[in-house]
């Protein structure tokens, strides 16, 4: 890892949403601090398919220039939306439940990486994993095609990255990474236009970030072999 | 309390029920018991809110029955991304189609206030010719009303939201507003930048329903822009707080976690009551006098369709067959583009700047009607989500793509798409916790919505270029929900005639999104809310006709502004319309 | 003779018995000093009601296109903006007549007055009001209500409202002689009362009052001068605070309106800075203020939209006219700075 080593990675060293809590209110506080202080626990993934799934989210959101202490839990977070089946509001009519979905989907991930030279996931090496994952990203898996007729692969690939953001994204670690205000209430902004920091905001600092070498997963690129509208993942709304 | 101290940090009470720092329900809510009352209206959103309201104070006996909770606005809501996704319908509806639209987060609400808690608010007006489409341009359908039929309404909500914007907004039918303008956010000075830059003409700060000065008990807007994560400064206006507060003062009653199964019709074709299941799943039967449908695109259909009964066989109210079908959405492509300098988008309300330039058929171009172009303000998870398929990042690429999330702008489209009968909401087999069949939506783009959508994305992507963005990237999606009820004068080819009354049933109706025939390229909002207190003046004009007889008067009612909340006058900027009016 | 040529005539008699062998006529400098004896006399009631109408005219724009963003939310907030209009009304009348100025000037510029203190109350309240209130002083100010604005405001009617009490340009030189408009007793009239010698007695009213006629308020005027400065200057802090400080300038009138307070409170405890520091202060704060006016004018027109969208970007530019208001607190220092001490 080139650039800086820090507990924090971003442009925004030493910025802390967390260190304005007292400005926030008490329902918001107290959902956030939860968020931090989460049980990892898992209920839905069980101990044997738990390492699988830790090493596939380690590609699918890498966090390995994270100081240990920072690092954001995304399977638990994951675990618990299926444990406890809280949906989006929809499912694809091409698609099995959720829950269904990831276990086809790690049986598959695994029979591609066998199917090569008999090895399993957990034993590639990382940029051989993250090969791997790759193909699932561009639509083009090599094996497993039983599992990809039940289930398109676009749209699992796609239910993982944005499960992964979901939890990444949510947390106050990834605000402080990507200069994020936070939570605004009751105190919110007073400097709306030119990007203009708050006086408890922290200016940009840029430096040259690179990727890991081995890892493929910087050099992105659209999804090919489908319309982009059946990429369509059905964010949040925007408006 | 300290008087001192209550003076110079105005703290609430805390005895009632929170609707934003200082507002509060300090009224005990009426409780009818399952005896007959006049009306029962299902799902207390943007429609039902206000439907209530008006009942209220005319002085009939209404019961709200919600599917979700009645909010504690300071307890319930986070100003937080995550935190919020108890706001939308979060249970199983089935997906598919062409075009399959996702669901959920991005367009139905749960929850006494409805998708109203949850809307970026903007809210503009129909154009005149959105109400003849068909005469006009030979597509899609004429509505049964004329805009003038509708506009007095307008005008009416937009003081009882109340919208702020331009003193002069110039498209569609010219238009002041009663409350001034916002401040620009990143997004906001973007869209202007483009537009000037391109000789674009486009309207600053508003219209939105977002207070740009107090309101009673309601607060100026303070541009933290969680507008969809619900509005817990009360500045925005959702029904929650602009109308249901004085429905319960007017003898309303809302029964929230309240699911309503099916509707009852008796041997004389009249409806008699409601089913719905409460919050322990205990089933309960509400006799009525006469029912209103307020459950949006999906849910009325559904609850329609699962309300099939001898005589109604294919769905309560379907002779037509025309139930769950010409759902529509609107093309809502987000364009997003990286300047060299910060932005940081997620200051100020999503909504709050807006162009309406290419809104009306051109027929300089190869497909009917037009698009607005709109400010938006994804939060981090939304803008991550945007990421992985506008640029298919993942991974480390996302990460790094994140770590600039302060340089992108976005702004979108929102273009109509015609009504199609293919369109439609069915009965999936998938059943929910209660048993109830779920809803399966089906949805394709035709060759007129796809020629519209490649062009306006352009266009937009135009824009943002012209802003100054060194990168621009640009994500397909849709927005809203309307239609699936629609509202028309021929019985064969819709379910509702104008004043929401069921063709089928004469004392059951349906009001809400699902009526609008077409739905033009402005955010349905408003005009939801205006076709709810047009049909709330319906209902009272025509009093103890509509529970004793089958007859239609079709006449016109006279607009009811004394039925509006209390506050609703004496605000705002004078408008030149409204003196010489 | 037309009353044009009596002045003059009035003019040279003051000149000659001021410094007798110098006609009107012999350099422009006199004039200057003519009206200077007017201001030591209190004979400007014209004067000062026209400075009093022109600063009105701002505040009144300002206070109108400010309440615009609040969108009237309140009735209330109307009242500036017509009672605005009416004391540009009232300075007029004042400056067209004796009668004008103390029928009409005073009762409207008082009920402004009024206003403003009113207006002070509803903005703190405002404030209040906002999520979190007091507890975050600083978001809540700049992205409220303008906390010292209707005070700001209620200093162009406190100008009018002295101006009603003065002599005119072309009285007599000493207040014997216009006994006639003298009010026969000062304490028949409430607002003295207001005045900062409240608790004083009748006949201590009736010098102030007097002292007013004679253009002896010097301290008193240093004193509203440096309320005025304040509020400027609170503001200016502010709204520049907002903005982060962008443009080194930003910091002139934060720097400049303490330095003039200093002066204004250092001229009413002595006779000294008042010809000193006083006027060179208050110039450089006239200065600043036109300066700013052409920063914040600039300001407008580089915004997204600049000149296309006009109207919008004086709304929530840079405040237009913001910054004359701090020239306005300039001038009346050097109006202090001019005129004689109380007795």
């Amino acid at each position: 890892m080139k650039g800086r080593t820090s507990v924090q990675p971003g442009y925004y060293p030493g910025f802390s949403t967390l260190g304005q809590q007292a400005n926030w209110d008490e329902a918001t506080r107290a959902t956030v601090l939860k968020r931090v202080a989460r049980s990892l626990e898992l209920h839905f993934f069980t101990p044997e398919e738990a390492p699988l799934i830790e090493a596939i989210f380690e590609h699918i959101l890498p966090q390995i220039d994270r100081d240990e202490k920072y690092r954001i839990p995304i399977v638990p977070v994951v675990d618990e939306r299926l444990h406890t089946n809280r949906l989006d509001g929809y499912r694809y009519e091409n698609m099995p439940p959720d829950q269904e979905a990831y276990r086809l989907g790690m049986q598959a991930i695994e029979e591609i990486a066998r199917g090569k030279d008999g090895r399993g996931f957990l034993e590639l090496t990382p940029l051989e994993q993250d090969k791997l994952l790759r193909t699932l990203h561009d639509g083009k898996p090599e094996g497993a095609h039983h599992i990809w007729e039940r289930m398109p692969v676009h749209r699992f690939w796609m239910l993982m990255v944005q499960d992964a953001a979901e939890a990444y994204y949510a947390h106050p670690y990834a605000w402080d990474e990507i200069g994020f205000g936070g939570p605004a209430y009751p105190r919110a902004y007073m400097r709306l236009e030119r990007g203009e920091a708050e006086p408890w905001e922290v200016e940009e600092q840029r430096y040259e970030w690179e990727a890991p070498e081995d890892s493929v997963s910087d050099i992105y690129e659209l999804i090919s072999g489908h319309d982009l509208h059946q990429a369509t993942p059905g964010q949040g709304g925007t408006h | 309390m300290n008087p001192l101290k209550k003076y110079l940090f105005n703290e609430r009470n805390g005895n009632g029920h929170a609707l934003g720092p200082i507002q509060e329900i300090d009224v005990p809510m009426r409780r009818f018991g399952e005896e007959e009352v006049d009306y029962v209206v299902i799902g207390v959103g943007s429609a039902g809110g206000v439907l209530l309201q008006r009942l209220a104070r005319a002085g009939f006996r209404v019961l709200g029955l919600e599917a979700g909770p009645f909010w504690n606005t300071e307890r319930d809501w986070v100003s937080d991304e995550a935190g919020s996704h108890n706001l939308y319908w979060e249970q199983l509806r089935i997906t598919g189609g062409t075009h399959p639209l996702a669901l959920g987060a991005n367009n139905s609400g749960r929850g006494v206030g409805g998708g109203s808690v949850h809307w970026a608010a903007f809210t503009p007006r129909l154009h005149p010719s959105d109400f003849r489409i068909h005469s006009e341009d030979g597509v899609g359908i004429d509505w049964p009303m004329t805009y003038e039929e509708l506009k007095p309404y307008y005008e009416q909500l937009e003081l009882e939201m109340p919208v702020a914007g331009p003193a002069y907004y110039p498209w569609g039918d010219p238009h002041g507003y009663a409350y001034g303008p916002h401040p620009m956010g990143g997004a906001g000075d973007v869209l202007i930048q483009g537009c000037t830059k391109l000789g674009i003409g486009v309207s600053i700060g508003g219209p939105v329903a977002i207070l740009s000065g107090s309101h009673g008990d309601r607060q100026h807007c303070i541009y933290r822009g969680f507008c969809i994560q619900a509005c817990k400064v009360g500045a925005k206006a959702s029904t929650l707080i602009t109308h249901v507060p004085d429905a319960l003062r007017s003898g309303a009653e809302i029964r929230d976690d309240s699911m309503v199964s099916r509707i009852h019709v008796n041997k004389e074709n009249r409806v008699t009551g409601v089913s719905y299941f409460d919050v322990h799943g205990q089933e309960h039967f509400q006799r009525a006098k006469a029912v209103i449908v307020s459950g949006y695109a999906i849910e009325t259909p559904r609850l329609l369709l699962n309300s099939a009964c001898p005589g109604h066989e294919n769905g309560l109210a379907n002779s037509s067959d025309t139930v769950g079908r010409y759902l529509m959405a609107q093309a809502g492509n987000v364009v997003l583009g990286r300047f060299h300098d910060l932005v940081r988008i997620y200051k100020a309300p999503p909504a709050h700047a807006l162009t309406e330039e290419f809104y009306e058929t051109d027929s300089k171009r190869d497909f009917a009607r037009g698009f607005a172009i709109q400010t938006v303000g994804p939060l981090p998870i939304a803008f991550a989500k945007q990421m992985m398929t506008a640029k298919g990042a993942w991974g480390w690429g996302l990460r790094r793509i994140m770590m600039d999330y302060n340089h992108w702008a976005a702004i979108a489209l929102l273009g109509e798409i015609l009504p199609w009968p293919e369109n439609r909401v069915q009965l999936a087999e998938a059943k929910d916790r209660f048993g109830i069949p779920v809803a399966k939506v089906t949805f394709g783009l035709h060759d007129n919505d796809e020629k519209l959508i490649e062009f306006g994305k352009n266009k937009v992507i135009e824009v943002m270029g012209a802003a100054g963005a060194e990168e621009v990237v640009q994500e397909t999606r849709f927005a809203h929900l309307v239609g699936a009820a629609r509202m028309g004068t021929d019985p064969r080819t819709s379910v509702v005639d104008k004043y929401g009354r069921t063709h089928d049933v004469a004392n059951l109706f349906v009001c809400d999104g699902s009526i609008l025939p077409t739905q033009g390229s402005a955010n349905p909002g408003l005009t939801i809310q205006a076709l709810a207190a047009r049909t709330g003046d319906y209902l009272i004009a025509q009093g103890e006709s509509i529970f004793n007889t089958n007859h239609r008067d079709m006449m016109q009612p006279a607009i009811r502004r004394d039925l509006a909340p209390p506050g609703t006058y004496g605000r705002g900027v004078p408008r030149l319309a409204n003196l010489t009016s | 003779m037309d009353k044009a040529k009596m002045q003059r005539l009035e003019l040279q008699r003051v000149v000659e018995m001021e410094r007798p062998g110098q006609s009107l006529e012999s350099e422009g400098l006199d004039a200057i000093e003519a009206v200077d004896e007017h201001l030591r006399e209190g004979r400007f009631q014209r004067g000062l009601a026209l400075l009093s109408g022109a600063s009105s005219l701002l505040t009144g724009l300002e206070v109108g296109y400010e309440h615009y963003r609040g969108s009237y939310s309140r009735r209330v907030m109307y009242t500036p903006v017509a009672l605005s209009l009416l004391l540009v009304a009232g300075a007029a009348a004042g400056f067209m007549s004796r009668r004008g100025a103390r029928r009409v000037l005073r009762p409207i510029a008082a009920l402004t007055l009024a206003d403003g203190v009113l207006g002070f109350y509803f903005h703190l309240r405002g404030i209040a009001r906002k999520p979190g209130g007091w507890r975050f002083p600083m978001t809540n100010m700049v992205m409220g209500p303008p906390v010292f604005a209707p005070l700001l405001f209620g200093i162009s009617a406190y100008l009018g409202l002295i101006a009603s009490y003065l002599r005119r340009e072309d009285d007599a030189d000493h207040p014997a002689d216009d006994i006639a408009w003298i009010p026969r007793a000062a304490h028949e009239h409430h607002w003295t009362k207001a005045l900062p010698g409240k608790r004083i007695s009748k006949p201590e009213t009736i010098t102030l009052s007097q002292d007013l006629r004679e253009g002896k308020f010097q301290k008193h005027m240093a004193l509203a001068a440096a309320f005025a400065a304040f509020f400027s200057g609170f503001e200016a802090f502010y709204s520049h605070y907002k903005n982060n400080f962008r443009y080194k300038a930003q910091w002139t009138p934060v720097v400049l309106s303490p330095m003039l307070i200093a002066a204004c409170i250092a001229a009413m405890r002595n006779r000294k800075p008042a010809h000193t520091w006083l006027p060179a202060l208050s110039a450089a704060a006239v200065v600043d203020g036109g300066v700013g006016f052409f920063y914040h004018a600039r300001g407008i027109f580089r915004r997204p939209g600049g000149r296309k969208h006009l109207l919008y970007n004086v709304l929530y530019g840079p405040p237009i006219l913001a910054p004359l208001l701090f020239s306005a607190c300039g001038m009346l220092g050097l109006l202090a700075s001019l005129m004689r001490r109380e007795s």
